[in-house]
């Protein structure tokens, strides 16, 4: 550890660090463009210029390593006189476009011309420079070259991230412009990252552009749920419209990255119809809608007879590796100490193996589900099943006759989708009763016995556990459609009729019901899930 | 003997000062004024009541009458859908999508532009906050309609107003950038400009999209 001062605070700070990491973990913020905590250190943009006692010059805090007994100090007159001409000299040639540019109202040039800048512009506008304006750089990005720092984050994110190089620097003095050769698009799966990183304006995003004013926006911390990899995201949402996701920052899991499938994951659940009140099947075959309570008493009672008929061992119970860790703790509760059922499955495509299979080197995973490894641990395989083609066929040979059926469309689509999708079709057809909990309509639900609709990624409060066994807080941006309920909260409902005591009256309950219940989760760390997660068992 | 008596009798005096000129007279003089307004009054020599709606009173130049949105030279609006009206509207009743304009020198423009007139408090608020002199108001303070939803008027309504003529321009912070002339009355031969849409001065050079050509290369 390396003991120094800055602005008369001493702090201490792991050998080598910069000094913007030490100032930041001392609260004291430096202003600062082209550095980034997840990108190679570059110091071009110079506006984290501070005072070092003893060297003749000021210096740039995110290129100079901190000493034992240094002398920093970030506000003194001398460096705020070079940090206010540090940011005249990079608004010289801008456009000043803030009515039009998406990055108003978090852009950085403005936050930082309000604190240190405030001077009056040299330049009249019709002297800048002028540079092209609203390039297309393929299904991600748009590029402005007019509102660029030249702070060269995305070149270097391109280059060390993805290793995929499209970005760089092109012409001289105060012609330099980013881009890519020919104006190609930018067809890597994290191009998405560009536009976060971006300090101004210059590169922004084609599917959020002109969408909403950030201003408007309201944050919700969550996870994305595209794959097993559980990347930690914000959900920026108004009016019950999701606009779009961004990746927070946690170094354990996705550094500051999304890709951009799970980027564009949101959109997923607002296509298709979805399920919007229980549905039970009446005696002509046709399936009505009715009251919750109704439906959960029906297929209590449906599952139960069906149980006593045939035997415990007749009842399967097959879950969703998109479900929460709550919904899937109290499905395994409700269905193996209420039923007796011994068949709990949630295998669709050898989810298993899957799980920690990587799809590249960043961030995707294979396994297109958000809590396989909660499934997992929580025990919801059958090696006697050894997935769902198992119960199939066990269904087909009448050894099973009634399930619990939970499925979630998937959010990153994969050509396998449909199969999955068609499996379980093929199972509730050869079933006698069945209850299907699923937040999209689909056909195969018509034969199902009762519908129960669930709430979706983004509409529920729980938690994923990520490919390492990291059990992470998911958060509700949206109210859900109709009368639909988080699946934790319809089993709580079937545990109830079932005669169990318990009461849940929120996700948390049931998490802090898991940590004392379940093995697998006895060291979670319940003030940890919400970030950076916490690592069980 | 009266200097050396400190009581003064104030009826005594009264009595013996008063006079005809002084009861009768002075308060007619007195009310000079007041007798002779009502007598103006009574022959209609003056009215402060006016045959509304034939006459008018010209309202000042701030007054915050039915917002207008100004035109390009081209014609179409000169708002790029910024939201800072929306964003600055107390009684939230201005609502706007943008599109993405052609030219990449405007780059954004609002495809819907409403104000509920219902709503709207008309504060002004959203003339103050436009960066680009966009949204001004005008001094037509009659905002009737024979139909509730009549009263969102978009885009078309704002920006074509034949009935300016009558009424003429009100509260805009930034005189310069809306040709001033056509707030005076409809007499003048510039008004008949307005009767198509708000033109604009020579001087815009000051927004950067409305003058500026970049070089072909």
């Amino acid at each position: 550890m390396t003991k120094l001062i800055i602005n008369d605070r001493e702090i201490e700070v792991r050998d080598g660090a910069m000094i913007i990491q030490a100032a930041a973990e001392a609260g004291v913020e430096i202003p600062h463009y082209c550095y980034h905590p997840d990108l190679p250190v570059d110091g071009n943009c110079r506006m984290c210029l501070v005072d070092v006692e003893k060297m003749p010059k000021l210096t740039p805090a995110c290129a100079t390593t901190v000493a034992e007994g240094m002398v920093v100090r970030t506000n003194n007159e001398r460096v705020k006189e070079a940090v206010r001409g540090v940011l005249e000299f990079l608004l010289v040639n801008h456009p000043v476009d803030c009515p039009v540019c998406d990055q108003a109202g978090e852009c950085r040039l403005q936050d930082y011309y309000m604190v240190y800048g405030l001077h009056t512009s040299e330049i009249p506008l019709e002297m800048k420079v002028r540079k092209r304006k609203v390039i297309d750089l393929g299904p991600m990005v748009v590029l402005d070259t007019e509102r660029c720092v030249l702070c060269s984050r995305c070149v270097r994110f391109c280059d060390h991230v993805t290793g995929t190089g499209e970005l760089q620097f092109f012409g001289r003095g105060d012609h330099v412009e980013i881009g890519t050769f020919e104006d190609r698009p930018i067809l890597n799966p994290y191009s998405g990252n560009v536009v976060d990183i971006c300090p101004v304006g210059a590169l922004t995003s084609r599917d959020f552009r002109f969408k909403c004013r950030v201003w408007f926006l309201h944050s919700t911390d969550s996870v994305c749920a595209g794959c097993s990899t559980g990347c930690n995201v914000r959900i920026d949402h108004r009016d019950g419209t999701i606009f779009r996701v961004i990746p927070r920052r946690n170094v354990d899991v996705n550094k500051s990255w999304l890709c951009d499938e799970g980027r564009m994951s949101f959109h997923e659940v607002s296509k298709g119809d979805r399920v919007k009140f229980p549905l039970i099947k009446g005696r002509d075959g046709m399936q009505a809608p009715a009251e919750w309570s109704e439906a959960v008493t029906v297929a209590h009672s449906g599952l139960k007879e069906a149980a006593r008929k045939y035997g415990p061992v007749s009842v399967l119970g097959l879950a969703s590796a998109s479900a929460t860790n709550e919904a899937l703790f109290l499905f395994k509760r409700y269905l193996a100490e209420q039923l007796g059922a011994e068949l709990l499955e949630f295998r669709l495509d050898s989810e298993d193996t899957r799980v920690l299979e990587r799809e590249d080197d960043v961030l995707r995973r294979l396994d297109k589900h958000p809590n396989a490894k909660g499934a997992l641990m929580l025990g919801l395989t059958s090696e006697r099943l050894g997935g769902v083609e198992g119960a199939i066929s066990e269904a087909r040979a009448g050894r099973i006759k009634a399930a619990v059926v939970t499925y979630y469309g998937p959010l990153v689509r994969r050509d396998s989708d449909e199969l999955a999708e068609a499996k379980i079709a093929e199972l509730i057809d050869a079933l006698e009763y069945s209850v299907v909990l699923a937040a999209h309509k689909a056909e195969w639900q018509a034969k199902a016995n009762v519908v129960l609709p669930v709430t979706a990624w983004t509409e529920e409060e729980g938690t994923y556990t990520n490919y390492q066994g990291r059990v992470q807080a998911v958060g509700k941006a949206l109210h859900a459609p109709g009368d639909s309920l988080p699946a934790w909260s319809i089993f709580a409902a079937l545990l109830e009729a079932a005669g169990d005591k318990s009461i849940w009256l929120s996700a948390a309950d049931v998490l802090s019901t898991i940590a004392q219940a379940a093995p697998e989760f006895a060291n979670l760390d319940l003030n940890a899930v919400k970030w950076p997660g916490s690592v069980a068992g | 003997m009266k200097k050396a008596s400190k009581v003064i009798n104030v009826s005594d005096r009264a009595g013996r000062e008063s006079s005809f000129t002084k009861e009768v007279l002075g308060p007619l003089v007195g009310m000079k004024l007041t007798i002779s307004r009502m007598a103006q009054n009574l022959t209609g020599q003056i009215s402060p009541t006016i045959s509304y709606p034939e006459e008018r009173r010209r309202y000042s130049d701030r007054y915050r009458g039915a917002h207008i949105l100004t035109a390009r030279q081209d014609g179409t609006p000169r708002c790029v859908a910024c939201y800072m009206c929306a964003t600055a509207c107390p009684a939230d009743c201005i609502y706007i999508e943008p599109g993405q304009h052609p030219d990449p020198l405007i780059e954004k423009f609002p495809t819907r532009f409403e104000i509920d007139m219902l709503r709207c408090v008309f504060c002004g608020y959203c003339v103050e906050a436009c960066p680009e002199e966009a949204i001004i108001m005008s001094r037509q303070s009659e905002i009737c309609a024979l139909a509730r939803d009549e009263t969102v008027w978009g885009i078309e309504r704002l920006m074509r107003r034949p009935e300016l003529k009558e009424f003429g321009l009100g509260f805009r912070p930034n005189d310069k950038l809306v040709d001033s002339a056509l707030a005076v009355t409809p007499k003048v031969k510039q008004a008949e400009k307005m009767a198509g849409r708000i033109t604009l001065k020579e001087n815009v050079e000051m927004i950067p999209h409305v003058t500026f050509d970049p070089s072909p290369d």
